[in-house]
């Protein structure tokens, strides 16, 4: 047996030996589990700028526009089965605003301008009553946005261009702003 | 005659005397022979981690980087080691980094996500390789470096849990589940 052969075996040798020494001296524990349960629940909000609006009318104008726009942020986290976020604007019913005394202004004359969309009458359907609102949001739920948000700002105006005789007096109403979640 | 009687009896005394003095060392000491018994006391390498409770529970807030865990837990690892042991590495991880917690239908929380502050420091994602566990899935939580004076010894691990959603705001609601394997390893 030559020298250099002799050196290969010893270095196998010695390389067995560091990996079998090294393998000897890692010891591990047993492996001990935590179970984790986070809970993600289903909301839908939301949430106005403000709760109140006045209108100085002019007898008969098309043009009597609210003090302040409103602005509604509506935010969700919803179940993978959910397909669309509607926001809607509506009144209880087709009298928008009374004066307590027989006088009414109706939701056909009620119009809301939401974002950049055309000022629109109250005359549409929404989930809480037929003929008295407007929907200003229909927005798709996809994988991207199941937790999300939507703002809409909403100036107002009423048209007493169809109520020309509509007698002078305080007029009262409480417009509703709502969301809904469909599957 | 007379003479020879003398001593006759003289020598006569004199074995009596050595024969009584014989007996009576031989009566004070009697030594079996030796056997012998090997002791061979053997203290086993052991490396044990105990946990103060095993499950936690997190209540998620949309998008928010700031959902805790519903308690710390602290892991204990205890252990008895050969000389060679240089030192003993705790290391918490999951099976799989996409998947630290998952609703079942597709939606799932990665390890990225994932926080452990230990013993008070700083809030970390399992983002390490470890010997243990998925790729980028781990981390380490703590080495203890072994001398001469704690071959036996052990150490606590106070960890506190969080989840940060930042990144995955659109995580749908449900209930996430998951397992964090706590583990150590002496080498």
């Amino acid at each position: 047996m030559n020298t250099g052969k002799f050196s290969r075996i010893t270095a196998v040798a010695l390389g067995l030996a560091l990996a079998t020494t090294m393998a000897a001296a890692q010891v591990n524990s047993g492996a001990q589990t935590i179970t984790l349960n986070a809970k993600l629940a289903e909301s839908l909000t939301l949430g106005l700028s403000a709760n109140a609006v006045s209108f100085t009318l002019a007898a008969g104008s098309a043009t009597n526009a609210g003090s302040t726009s409103i602005t509604a942020t509506t935010k969700w986290t919803l179940l993978p089965g959910r397909t669309a976020v509607g926001v809607y604007a509506y009144f209880s019913s087709t009298t928008a605003l009374t004066d307590g005394a027989g006088n009414n202004i109706p939701s056909s004359a009620f119009f809301i301008a939401d974002n950049t969309n055309p000022s629109t009458a109250l005359t549409g359907t929404t989930p809480w009553g037929t003929g008295t609102g407007l929907q200003m949001e229909n927005i798709a739920i996809t994988g991207t946005n199941r937790s999300s948000s939507q703002t809409d700002a909403m100036t107002f105006n009423i048209d007493l261009s169809s109520l020309p005789q509509l007698p002078a007096a305080t007029y009262t109403g409480t417009l509703n702003i709502q969301a809904q979640a469909i599957t | 005659m007379n003479l020879r009687l003398q001593i006759g009896r003289m020598g006569s005394v004199l074995v009596l005397a050595f024969a009584a003095l014989a007996s009576r060392s031989e009566a004070q000491v009697l030594n079996s022979g030796a056997s012998t018994i090997t002791l061979q006391a053997v203290l086993n390498d052991s490396l044990t981690v105990s946990l103060s409770s095993s499950a936690v529970n997190f209540t998620l807030t949309p998008g928010s980087a700031s959902n805790p865990g519903s308690l710390g837990i602290t892991a204990t690892t205890a252990w008895a080691l050969k000389p060679s042991v240089g030192s003993v590495k705790v290391y918490a991880f999951f099976a799989n980094s996409a998947t630290a917690l998952t609703d079942g239908a597709g939606h799932n929380i990665p390890s990225a996500d994932f926080q452990i502050s230990n013993n008070a420091g700083p809030f970390t994602a399992l983002t390490s390789t470890v010997p243990f566990g998925g790729a980028n899935a781990g981390m380490l939580l703590s080495t203890t470096r072994i001398l001469g004076n704690n071959r036996s010894g052990s150490h606590q691990d106070l960890m506190n849990f969080n989840i940060n959603l930042t990144t995955i705001p659109s995580l749908p609601a449900a209930t996430y589940t998951g397992t964090l394997t706590i583990r150590a390893q002496a080498i």
